[in-house]
C-alpha cells in the first residue's frame, strides 16, 4: 500500500499541454496534470485500482494526485507527474546557483489514499495564498 | 439553409512551442469572429487557437482586487493601481515575456530600466542552464532546415518531442524528406537517451536507458571512448559498456549528426554542467564527422525574449537594474532564488503563470506581496493577482515577431480581433511606462 525509494521525474505531456491551453482552472487540467504514473511492476505492489488517489511525498513537500500506469515504460523505480501546480508542490527548489530549480530526480515515497481528495489548480494554489 | 461566411488565414505561425510551425490555416467565422477550424497544427496548437474564443475563463475587462474580490475596473483605474504598486515597491520583479512578441518584450526591458527592477524570462526555469553553458563554451549549431536536409543521425537527449514539440519530428527531425535525405525516416537513425521509454523512444531506432541525474557521467564516458580509452566499469549511469561502444561507433560513422536536448539535461542535478559537457562532446565529435547541437526551446518566443533582452542589456535573463545599470547573476537574480529568499516585494507577470510553474515555497512568497498579471486567461497566477490587465493573445489577436528555437525570426499573424477591452501586451506596457514615468516625475 506504500512504496519508498522511488525517483520522481516531472515533465511535459501532450494532454497537459492541451489542457493548459484549454483552461488552467478546468477539470481537464486536473485529469491531465494531477496524476502520477507508475511502472506496471511498481503499481502491482501498490495494490490498488487505477485512479485511486495517492500521496506523493518528497523532502520538499507532499501532494495528493490520481495514480495511473505509465504508457512510457518500463521504468521501474521511477514515477512521473506532468509539469504543473501538482508536480511543483514536491519539486526541489534548489537551483545550485543556476537559477533553475531541480524539477527532476527527487527521492519520493508514495502512499495509497483511498478516498483522498485531489484538489483542483485553484484550490491547491489557494492554499499557498492563505498559508 | 443559411451559409456561414468564413475567412481563411493561410501561412499562420503557431504561437505555442519553439518549433514555431509556419504552415497553419485558420478558419474564422466572420459574423462571430470565432475560430472554427485549425488545419495543420498539432493538438496543443489547435487548442490554443480555440482558447481565443469566448469562454468563462477569458478576461475581457481589467480587474482590480477590492475587498478580497477581483472586480471589473476601467483601464485608467487599473493602470493607475498597477503603476502605484510598481513605483511603491523597493525590489519589483518583471517576469514572463516568453509567450508574447518581441516588441512587447522590448517594452518590458524599458519598464524594468525605469523602475530599477529585476527583469527575468521563463528561460530561468527551463533553458537558463543552456544559456550559461553557451556563454562558457559556445555552441556548434545550425538552423532546423539544415538538419532536415542533411542529418542522418538524430539524438534526442532528455527531450520528448512527441509530447512537447509534437510537429518537430514531422517537420524537421525524423519523418520529413530532406534534400539529401530523400527517403525521410528510412534515411535517418534516431537515438533517444532518457530514463523513461518515452513515446519518442518507442518510435526511435535505439533507446539508451540512462539513470536519472546521471547524464553527465554518461556523456563523459562517451567522450572517453571517443578518445580511445577503454571503460573500466561494466556499466556507466545504468548503461551497459557495450551499448556505449555501439553508440560511439554509430556517431563516428554518420555523415551529419545532431543532438536535440531538453529539460532532461537542464532541470536535473549538474544543470549547466550537463550542457557544457554535451557541447564539448559535440565539438569533439567534429573530429570524426559533422555534429551539431540544438536546445529544444519550450515557449514559442523564449528565444526571442533572450535575444531582445540581450541586445538591450547584454544579458539573456536574470537581469538586475537596481543599481541603474544591468547586472547579471543567475544564481542570485533569477526569479526562483529571489522569491525563495523573499526579496521581491511586488511582481508584474507578463504572459506567464509562475504560480503553476514555480516550486511551492517561491509561490507562497510571491503571494505575500502585490501581484499584477498581464494575461488573457484565468490562471492560478492571475486568479490571486491584485490587478489583472487583459491581453490580446499574440499570434492570434495581434501580430508581432517571434524567434524559433534555432533563432530564426518569423512574423506572427493576426487572425481575429481580441474580445472586449483587451489590449496587446505592447500597448499595456506602453501605458504602464507612461504612468510610471508620470509618477516618478520623469519625462
Amino acid at each position: 500500500m506504500s512504496l519508498n525509494n522511488l525517483t520522481l521525474l516531472t515533465g511535459r505531456t501532450i494532454n497537459q499541454g492541451i489542457a493548459l491551453e484549454g483552461g488552467k482552472t478546468t477539470k481537464e487540467n486536473v485529469r491531465a496534470a494531477a496524476i502520477c504514473t507508475f511502472d506496471k511492476s511498481d503499481f502491482k505492489e501498490l495494490d490498488c485500482m487505477v485512479g485511486t488517489p495517492v500521496k506523493v511525498t518528497t523532502d520538499y513537500g507532499e501532494v495528493v494526485v490520481y495514480s495511473t500506469i505509465t504508457e512510457e515504460g518500463p521504468h521501474p523505480g521511477i514515477i512521473f507527474i506532468p509539469m504543473g501546480p501538482w508536480a511543483n508542490q514536491v519539486v526541489n527548489p534548489d537551483t545550485q546557483a543556476t537559477g533553475t530549480p531541480t524539477y527532476k530526480g527527487m527521492k519520493a515515497k508514495v502512499e495509497v489514499m483511498k478516498g483522498g481528495k485531489v484538489l483542483d489548480a485553484l484550490q491547491l494554489i489557494g492554499q499557498l495564498k492563505e498559508g | 439553409m443559411a451559409t456561414r461566411k468564413i475567412k481563411t488565414v493561410y501561412d499562420v505561425v503557431c504561437p505555442f512551442c519553439g518549433t514555431l510551425c509556419d504552415d497553419l490555416e485558420v478558419d474564422v467565422e466572420i459574423a462571430t469572429d470565432k475560430v472554427v477550424e485549425v488545419r495543420n497544427a498539432c493538438q496543443i496548437g489547435t487548442a490554443k487557437y480555440y482558447s481565443s474564443n469566448p469562454s468563462p475563463h477569458r478576461y475581457e475587462k481589467p480587474m482590480i482586487r477590492k475587498d478580497g474580490k477581483l472586480t471589473e475596473a476601467s483601464w485608467d483605474e487599473a493602470i493607475e493601481k498597477a503603476a502605484d504598486i510598481l513605483t511603491a515597491a523597493k525590489r519589483p520583479l518583471l517576469y514572463g515575456f516568453s509567450s508574447t512578441e518581441c516588441e512587447a518584450q522590448g517594452k518590458g526591458v524599458e519598464l524594468a530600466e525605469i523602475l530599477g527592477s529585476i527583469l527575468d524570462n521563463t528561460a530561468s526555469v527551463c533553458h537558463g542552464p543552456t544559456l550559461l553553458a553557451e556563454q562558457d563554451v559556445g555552441v556548434p549549431t545550425s538552423t532546423l532546415g539544415e538538419y532536415k536536409n542533411r542529418a542522418d543521425l538524430v539524438i534526442f537527449w532528455g527531450s520528448n518531442p512527441v509530447h512537447a514539440h509534437p510537429r518537430h519530428l514531422g517537420r524537421y527531425s525524423e519523418f520529413i524528406r530532406g534534400y539529401f535525405r530523400k527517403d525521410g525516416r528510412n534515411d535517418r537513425y534516431v537515438v533517444v537517451v532518457d530514463p523513461r521509454n518515452t513515446h519518442t523512444a518507442q518510435i526511435a531506432d535505439m533507446w539508451i536507458n540512462v539513470n536519472p541525474n546521471e547524464d553527465y557521467e554518461l556523456m563523459n564516458a562517451i567522450r572517453a571512448v571517443l578518445r580511445g580509452i577503454d571503460l573500466d566499469d561494466e556499466n556507466v549511469a545504468g548503461v551497459p559498456k557495450d551499448k556505449i561502444y555501439e553508440l560511439v561507433d554509430l556517431v563516428k560513422k554518420c555523415n551529419y549528426g545532431v543532438i536535440f536536448f531538453g529539460m532532461g539535461l537542464t532541470q536535473t542535478l549538474s544543470h549547466h554542467r550537463n550542457i557544457d559537457t554535451a557541447v564539448c562532446m559535440t565539438r569533439e565529435l567534429n573530429d570524426h564527422t559533422k555534429f551539431l547541437i540544438t536546445p529544444m526551446r519550450g515557449h514559442y518566443n523564449v528565444s526571442g525574449a533572450n535575444t531582445v533582452f540581450t541586445w538591450n542589456t547584454g544579458y539573456a535573463y536574470s537581469i538586475d537594474f537596481s543599481r541603474g545599470y544591468p547586472r547579471y547573476n543567475p544564481g542570485e537574480f533569477s526569479s526562483v532564488p529571489l522569491l525563495m529568499n523573499d526579496e521581491v516585494d511586488a511582481s508584474l507577470i507578463v504572459a506567464s503563470d509562475p504560480a503553476s510553474n514555480f516550486p511551492q515555497d517561491s509561490v507562497r512568497n510571491m503571494f505575500k506581496h502585490p501581484l499584477i498579471a498581464i494575461e488573457p486567461h484565468e490562471t492560478p497566477t492571475s486568479a490571486f493577482a491584485d490587478v489583472v490587465l487583459p491581453a490580446a493573445i499574440a499570434g492570434i489577436e495581434c501580430d508581432g515577431t517571434a524567434y524559433r528555437m534555432d533563432h530564426v525570426p518569423l512574423r506572427l499573424r493576426k487572425v481575429k480581433d481580441a474580445p472586449g477591452e483587451c489590449l496587446t501586451d505592447k500597448e499595456i506596457l506602453e501605458r504602464l511606462i507612461k504612468k510610471v514615468k508620470e509618477k516618478l516625475g520623469e519625462k
